[in-house]
């Protein structure tokens, strides 16, 4: 039987624990191990468990696809955190070598322009999950179970970077299905790793060290478009006229889409806040917000534990 | 982005001739934008100028219309809507309607601010309009398919989730005189057959998608009027109620005050209300909150019925009308069935209202033996028959049997059918009236009565004589029983007011939930948010005068068609059988409508007699045009 190491690849969305790249556990026989003043997130885990007793055996048929198989993601679609699971050689304890296991060195893989873009060790980019002292620093939260897909998002996010009305100019879409009646407002994630910086080949798209969220050096930019194809959630879009990438830059803070939600399916905040929870929440709170956050919300998806 | 974008106004309007299948865009007359501000003033403009009395409804000749507003595709709360509007097929008068949706903005960010159709394709054709301009393309393969199909496929076709679509449905392309133009699926222009129209010139839809932009003038005076009326609208008393259960929670309050339309009008309460009220809509199938464009407050829903006949059923809506039309008015307690009924309506294209009262019509007519069962292609007409109501619906939209004859609306039903059935023809002006009783609400009965485009409470809105605040009253209307509903007194210049705010709203483009019901941007509001938007002085007064101009236009127009006081009339049910005495708190009254005719003309400058403005009050208001009933004057009305 092999020993088995569960190691965070990477991570493609936003992690609220927050897990960060190279995070690991141990197992060893049926006990689980994680290093000292470290922890591992629960619901990343579970997802993997039902794999891990035939991980940690041989299997020599070659029709099988547990031997080609390594890597899980975390159920949460925003996360979209990359588990790894190692098997150790017992002496030395280092992954055993098998094709296609590793994620450590430069991945290859073809950039949806056709050129092949070697991308830079996740470790390296920094994450606003990590955030400061504080904690993880505030971002988007979208609910779209209360989105009336009203669209004044759209309008708030254009008129205060462009000055003008138009949903082609803004960062944010709502996306909407009108048969099944579902309304999805689209905006970036503030991925913890994000995949945008790591395609840009002009290094044009840095992290805003106060806000975490994207910011875009137009002098930069070569305008190829490769981030929008690379972004996982399809919140990048391209501006008609300049040709750069229109990115949600959180408006330094004080994201004005949220401002005018009238609903509450947008936020800005750190998911399990109840603090904040409680202040968009129903009743008196709710109207001392902004005056407009009605609807329980926020205390109804924090309730159910994922912030979609 | 090109200087082409003005600011508020598109500043281009788009003219499309399917005969010639030629189009070609002109700037808007800014002279004609400041007199009639934009939407429905811009449509009754050209159809006073182009429409004359000999130009047949259904003929090549007919324009068709789309405007939105100066104020569409800001993010003023509601300011999306747009006006349909031609001559009317259904009632042969003047034809208009207005919708929500996501439609108005759409074509503005393409840079227009009206477009006008005439002509007949030779071929079945839809018109996507884009930045540059119209495209004809071919719609064969469209001809029968449903407004939801239709959407699909088009937004399919052009591979493009973002094209906003309005479609005429098959009850159009039939010939059902109440078809309209439909919105984002549940979102119609569904008055006075505009969809009759559009199909009438072997026209499927109009797709529009703008890549483009609306500017103001002043962005910062903008966005602090909009912080205004957002306040406003937050603090309203009626936001949360409107939030949760929009226009159907109208279906408990009218019953609650005996006006509302149950069994065709015979009583004023609703003994199943609780099955299918605007609150057991809530508490069922509710999903969740719906908003037209830019909107603050979401007063649409989406609902989805689970289990039972009617299970996977699931639809944004309904609104008050379309709920009382197939519960109360035909004496159906079965929500479930009222939700399909509205869905058919929705998908075939047709009229709620017109279709609820030719159903309830023809459930009365059975009642009082007019109509036989067999007649009536065997079906059982008792009231709530829900076999009935689904089967005419059918019936009416593919125009087959019954259905045919009620196809026409109830004024040519009931020409038809003869028999003395004429008193039991809920319209006026061949426009069927809505779901309310008149009995019960006077104002609303005196606004039916004289309303444009026939039997319709858009037009004036009247809602202050539900408030019982006479101070109030007193104070804006001079007669403190302008508050009390069930008075005459007061409700000629109630109505003025309502209808020039209505037609504000129309102008603008501004959901009248917002700018009439909840009162929210009073004339000086408007008028500043006009300048901030347009870069224009606009003063009060010029506002309300340009509205007031809208109206008398109106009146014009119906006037060269030949109408005047006599047509200014309700069904005698409203004026001569009073409520029944289970009609609750309404039991007993009637409309006292003449007396409230005369205060009214006389609040409006209007011969007493005829009914038509006088000399004076057409040059007070600009309008260089002399009004003989019955004879097509010449000229243009600008």
């Amino acid at each position: 039987m092999y020993d088995l190491r569960i190691v965070v690849e990477e991570v493609r969305g936003f992690c609220d624990m927050p897990m960060r790249p190279g995070d690991y556990c141990e197992l060893r026989g049926s006990r689980l191990s994680i290093p000292d003043g470290r922890y591992f997130c629960m619901w990343a885990l579970q997802s993997v468990l039902p794999l891990l007793p035939v991980k940690q055996r041989r299997i020599a048929e070659e029709n099988d696809w547990i031997p080609r198989t390594f890597r899980v993601t975390c159920p949460d679609p925003d996360g979209m955190v990359i588990l790894r699971i190692e098997q150790l050689d017992a002496r030395d304890r280092s992954p055993v070598d098998q094709p296609g296991a590793r994620g450590d060195s430069a991945v290859e893989r073809p950039a949806p322009t056709g050129r092949t873009l070697v991308e830079q060790p996740n470790a390296r980019q920094w994450t606003p999950a990590e955030g400061n002292e504080r904690g993880p620093l505030p971002r988007m939260l979208v609910n779209s179970r209360m989105c009336s897909g009203c669209r004044s998002c759209e309008l708030a996010c254009s008129y205060r970077h462009e000055g003008v009305f138009a949903p082609s100019l803004s960062r944010i879409t709502v996306r909407k299905d009108e048969v099944g009646g579902a309304d999805e407002p689209v905006v970036c994630r503030q991925c913890g790793v994000a995949r945008c910086v790591q395609v840009c080949p002009c290094g044009a798209l840095a992290r805003n060290p106060r806000t975490g969220a994207v910011r875009v050096d137009a002098g930069l930019c070569m305008r190829c478009g490769d981030c929008v194809a690379a972004c996982p959630f399809g919140a990048i879009r391209i501006h008609p006229d300049t040709a750069l990438p229109l990115i949600c830059d959180l408006c330094e803070g004080d994201p004005a889409c949220v401002g005018r939600c009238a609903t509450g399916a947008l936020r800005y905040g750190r998911a399990g806040d109840l603090r904040h929870a409680a202040a968009t929440g129903p009743g008196v709170a709710g109207e001392a917000t902004a005056g407009r956050r009605r609807d329980g919300g926020a205390a109804e998806c924090e309730a159910g534990g994922q912030v979609k | 982005m090109s200087a082409r974008w003005g600011c508020g106004y598109a500043g281009r309007v788009l003219l499309v001739d399917l005969t010639a299948g030629r189009s070609t865009i002109e700037p808007l007359d800014h002279g004609v934008a400041r007199r009639f501000l934009g939407g429905r003033g811009l449509n009754m403009r050209v159809l006073y100028d182009e429409v004359t009395p000999g130009v047949h409804p259904l003929s090549p000749e007919n324009r068709l219309m789309f405007a939105t507003g100066p104020l569409v595709g800001t993010h003023f709360p509601g300011a999306c809507r747009v006006n349909v509007s031609a001559r009317s097929p259904l009632t042969g008068i003047l034809g208009d309607s207005n919708a929500g949706g996501f439609f108005g903005p759409e074509l503005k960010y393409a840079g227009f601010d009206q477009v006008i159709i005439q002509g007949r394709a030779p071929r079945p054709v839809y018109l996507f309009i884009t930045d540059e301009g119209a495209h004809l393309r071919p719609a064969e393969h469209l001809w029968g398919l449903d407004v939801w199909e239709t959407q699909q496929a088009i937004r399919s076709e052009l591979g493009d989730e973002g094209v906003q679509v309005g479609v005429a449905g098959p009850a159009a392309e039939n010939g059902v005189l109440f078809a309209g133009v439909f919105f984002n699926l549940a979102r119609p222009a569904a008055r006075t057959g505009m969809g009759t129209v559009m199909a009438s010139k072997n026209r499927k839809a109009v797709a529009v998608r703008g890549r483009g932009m609306v500017r103001v003038a002043d962005p910062a005076a903008f966005a602090s009027l909009v912080g205004t009326a957002d306040a406003a609208i937050f603090a309203h008393p009626e936001y949360d109620a409107r939030r949760r259960l929009g226009t159907t929670r109208l279906v408990r309050a009218l019953h609650g005050l005996g006006c509302l339309a149950s069994f065709h009008f015979r009583t004023g309460c609703f003994p199943g209300v609780d099955r299918v009220s605007g609150e057991r809509l809530a508490a069922t199938y509710r999903v969740k909150g719906k908003a037209c464009f830019g909107c603050t407050i979401p007063c649409s829903r989406f609902f989805r019925i689970e289990s039972g006949p009617f299970a996977g059923l699931a639809s944004e809506g309904p609104e008050f009308e379309g709920l009382a039309g197939f519960s109360s008015r035909v004496g159906n307690d079965d929500l479930a069935v009222a939700l399909r009924a509205i869905d058919m309506c929705n998908r075939y294209g047709m009229d709620v209202i017109s279709a609820s009262e030719a159903i309830s019509f023809v459930m009365e007519l059975g009642e009082a033996g007019l109509v036989s069962s067999r007649e009536a292609d065997g079906l059982d007409l008792r009231w709530g028959n829900a076999n009935t109501i689904l089967a005419l619906l059918e019936k009416i939209c593919r125009r087959e049997g019954i259905g045919d004859v009620l196809a026409g609306g109830v004024r040519r039903a009931a020409e038809l059918i003869g028999r003395g059935s004429e008193r039991y023809a809920m319209h006026v002006k061949g426009l069927e009236v809505f779901q309310a009783d008149p009995r019960g609400i006077k104002g609303y009965a005196l606004g039916v009565a004289v309303a444009s485009r026939g039997g319709d409470h858009l037009r004036s809105e009247p809602w202050f004589e539900l408030t019982g605040d006479s101070e109030e009253a007193t104070r804006r209307f001079g007669e403190a029983e302008a508050a009390q509903r069930l008075s005459p007194r007061g409700k000629g210049r109630l109505v003025k007011y309502y209808e020039e705010r209505c037609a504000l709203a129309d102008c603008l483009q501004v959901c009248k939930n917002t700018l009439v019901n909840m009162e929210i941007l009073p004339y000086d509001q408007a008028a500043c948010i006009l300048a901030a938007a347009t870069g224009w002085e606009f003063s009060e007064e010029e506002l309300q005068a340009s509205c007031e101009r809208l109206v008398n236009l109106e009146r014009c127009y119906n006037a060269r068609l030949g109408l005047g006081r006599a047509d200014d009339t309700l069904p005698d049910r409203f004026t001569r059988e009073p409520l029944p005495p289970d009609s609750g708190p309404s039991a007993g009254s009637v409309v006292e409508l003449d007396q409230m005719l005369d205060e009214y003309y006389l609040a409006r400058g209007w011969d007493l007699s005829t009914g038509l403005p006088k000399g004076e009050t057409l040059s007070r208001l600009g309008l260089e045009i002399s009004v003989n009933p019955g004879a097509a004057a010449p000229g243009g009305c600008s």
